[in-house]
């Protein structure tokens, strides 16, 4: 065993796990795994007259292999590098409150109309930030909903319920 | 005299009160989001591509078009004053501009600023009227087999050219195709990807794409850093004309500017960024005293901002005679082009004079535009920076979801938007660039069609593509492009030029 390898071995796993280029190539991999399994029965046809699965599974195993190149490089730098790489660090908090307000939004636009779901979006886009004011956070959303309702119901003449129906 | 009656036709369609009021909005949004940093380009024209939807096709895109090249005259003023880029494209302005305004020369830096890009946004809107017409009837001769190849040198230049890993980039290259295949496919009537919900099968539009990447993901990379801390120079800015000096100093240095930046606009990969670090570093290694950079040298303002603007304004060129994307922003008017139903490509110039004249003449206008809007009103921009970017986000959080749901009808294309959001939000965390993934998606469809088209040619026969001699030549120069990158000594070199 040569002195790189036996370095590897003695750094936790874990920062396998944090290393930006080892878990790019994972996720690459894992989409195109994903797509493989997905188009298994995608017909394939032939060149001159291309089925439904041909292009996508050519993409998918072409996705594959750029994966598996982008892994080999990260392990291949994170063998080589003197010092450990910065871990990636994940947020939750604005990943989940904008993902979150975005989704409330979508889904009582229709029934609940404008008014009521930019209220919604506001107040649970507002707790993705820490510096959280409540009383900023309601003068916002009556500002946005004056705004929203100008530009798209008056200005452009979009069809959104503006008020709940019954 | 052609040029000169297409330009009047041009002039006719810009000057009509809407249009010069759609070039006024435009310049002003770019100027507003070039000024705050957190916003760029690329997540607001995505999040506006919605509202073009209601506009005629040639004011959507003089609007998009203003937001695209203002953003880079707006990105200078937060440099200049704040140092800190309020675009990517105006990094390299920081250096030299900020150290100006920290001696009390402000005013001369931001007037330089202005003239530069000023300068450089006529050039450039010179050179789309003269080089596009005969570009695009080079393009009209083109057949499946040459589109096809074209697309692909274009999606590898723009790999070459950006920065980071290139591994990466052309992973996420095939992401975008692979995301653009979702839907039924137009020839054998199947369903791809589309996990049996109904909303899929018409595909996924370009705008929740955009939107959901760049928008929302840049919400949340923003809001999961602290936040910066934002020193305006608090002097008041009282002389604003630049002196003799700067003046004598500054014009050399705006012409080669304009020149790299025209020149690499045109490349796929390249526009207003890439031009702006390649023009402070010509402009550093040809001076006579190199050292004065950093400590306020006026070329390293009027080089790299004239750079931007004719680099922004020169990546329209392929674009409107190709129908080929060079940057994200770019894939994004293709996308404004086909929510109108038009097909991008050469054939743009010959049916619809009135929209590629009328947008070449408003992009002149335009940049007359924000020569007032920025000098005069400066003030303005820098009471703006105070805005704390926690009001800024609800709003553009909501123009998000407003948009997505505008463009679709349909509150899915909401929740799909917010999934983009969480995969920008990781692209970011992972350093992989998003606008390869963009430029992907916008080509995949068309890459498939010309190749099927191709294949139906050949008779099932790939060799058509080097049996041609425009198309061979295409697939040699995308080889040799990938050769060269991974080159060890052109490799280190490139690291270099984007580290500085």
């Amino acid at each position: 065993m040569s002195t790189d390898e036996h370095r590897t071995l003695q750094r936790p796993s874990v920062q396998l796990l944090t290393d930006k280029q080892v878990l790019s190539g994972l996720m690459f991999m894992g989409v195109a795994i994903f797509g493989l399994w997905v188009s298994r029965d995608y017909p394939i046809g032939t060149t001159l007259r291309m089925g439904t699965g041909y292009v996508p599974r050519f993409l998918c195993w072409a996705l594959l292999g750029l994966g598996c190149l982008v892994l080999a490089q990260g392990l291949i730098a994170l063998r080589s590098a003197a010092q450990p790489a910065e871990p990636v660090g994940w947020a939750w908090r604005a990943p989940l409150f904008v993902t979150a307000s975005l989704v409330v939004f979508g889904l009582t636009l229709e029934t609940l109309g404008l008014v009521i779901s930019i209220f919604l979006l506001t107040v649970v886009g507002a707790l993705a930030s820490p510096a959280l004011r409540w009383f900023e956070t309601i003068v916002a959303a009556l500002v946005l909903v004056a705004v929203s309702w100008a530009i798209f119901v008056i200005g452009l003449g979009v069809t959104i319920p503006v008020w709940p129906e019954f | 005299m052609e040029l000169l009656h297409n330009l009047a036709v041009g002039f006719g369609v810009a000057m009509t009160p809407a249009n010069l009021g759609f070039a006024f909005i435009g310049a002003m949004v770019g100027t507003l989001i070039g000024v705050l940093p957190g916003i760029g380009p690329i997540a607001t024209i995505a999040m506006l591509l919605p509202l073009t939807f209601h506009l005629e096709p040639t004011s959507g895109l003089i609007m998009l078009a203003g937001i695209f090249y203002g953003a880079q005259y707006g990105g200078s003023t937060t440099a200049i004053l704040v140092n800190l880029p309020g675009e990517t494209s105006s990094v390299v302005t920081c250096i030299d501009g900020h150290q100006m305004a920290r001696q009390g020369r402000a005013g001369a830096a931001l007037a330089v600023a202005a003239l530069a890009s000023f300068f450089a946004g006529c050039v450039s809107t010179a050179l789309i009227a003269t080089f596009a017409p005969p570009l695009a009837v080079v393009g009209q001769s083109f057949g499946s087999p040459e589109y096809f190849s074209l697309m692909l040198v274009g999606l590898i230049a723009a790999v070459v050219l950006a920065h980071g890993s290139v591994t990466k980039a052309v992973a996420m290259i095939i992401l975008g195709l692979l995301v653009g295949l979702v839907g039924t496919d137009g020839n054998t009537g199947g369903t791809r990807f589309t996990f049996g919900i109904r909303e899929l099968t018409d595909g996924i539009d370009v705008a929740t794409l955009a939107i959901g990447v760049f928008g929302v993901g840049e919400i949340i990379s923003n809001l999961s850093q602290s936040e910066q801390h934002r020193s305006v120079v608090s002097q008041k800015i009282t002389r604003l004309w630049p002196t003799a000096d700067d003046f004598r100093r500054s014009w050399p240095a705006t012409l080669r500017g304009t020149a790299l930046g025209s020149a690499l606009g045109v490349l796929p990969g390249g526009g207003a960024t890439l031009s702006s670090f390649a023009a402070y570093a010509l402009e550093k290694k040809s001076a006579r005293d190199p050292s004065r950079f950093g400590r306020g040298a006026v070329e390293g303002v009027a080089a790299p901002e004239s750079a931007n603007n004719a680099g922004a304004q020169t990546s329209f060129i392929p674009m409107l005679t190709l129908g080929i994307p060079g940057n994200a922003v770019m894939a994004l008017m293709i996308g404004a082009l086909m929510i109108h139903g038009i097909q991008p490509g050469p054939q743009i110039m010959a049916e619809r004079p009135q929209l590629f004249w009328g947008m070449v003449a408003s992009m002149w206008i335009g940049n007359l535009m924000l020569v007032i809007i920025n000098l005069p009103l400066i003030g303005m921009w820098v009471q703006l920076l105070k805005l704390p970017y926690r009001f800024l986000y609800l709003s553009i959080l909501l123009f998000c979801g407003i948009g997505v749901y505008t463009v679709n009808n349909s509150s899915a294309a909401v929740l799909l938007a917010a999934f983009f959001g969480v995969a920008g939000y990781i692209f970011y965390k992972l350093e992989c660039e998003p606008a390869p993934l963009i430029l992907g998606f916008v080509l995949g469809p068309l890459m498939e069609e010309n190749l099927r088209r191709a294949m139906r040619i050949s008779g099932g026969d790939p060799m058509i593509f080097v049996q041609r001699p425009i198309s061979l030549g295409l697939l040699i120069a995308a080889v040799l492009l990938l050769v060269i990158v991974a080159l060890p000594a052109i490799r280190s070199k490139r690291e270099e030029v984007f580290q500085e």
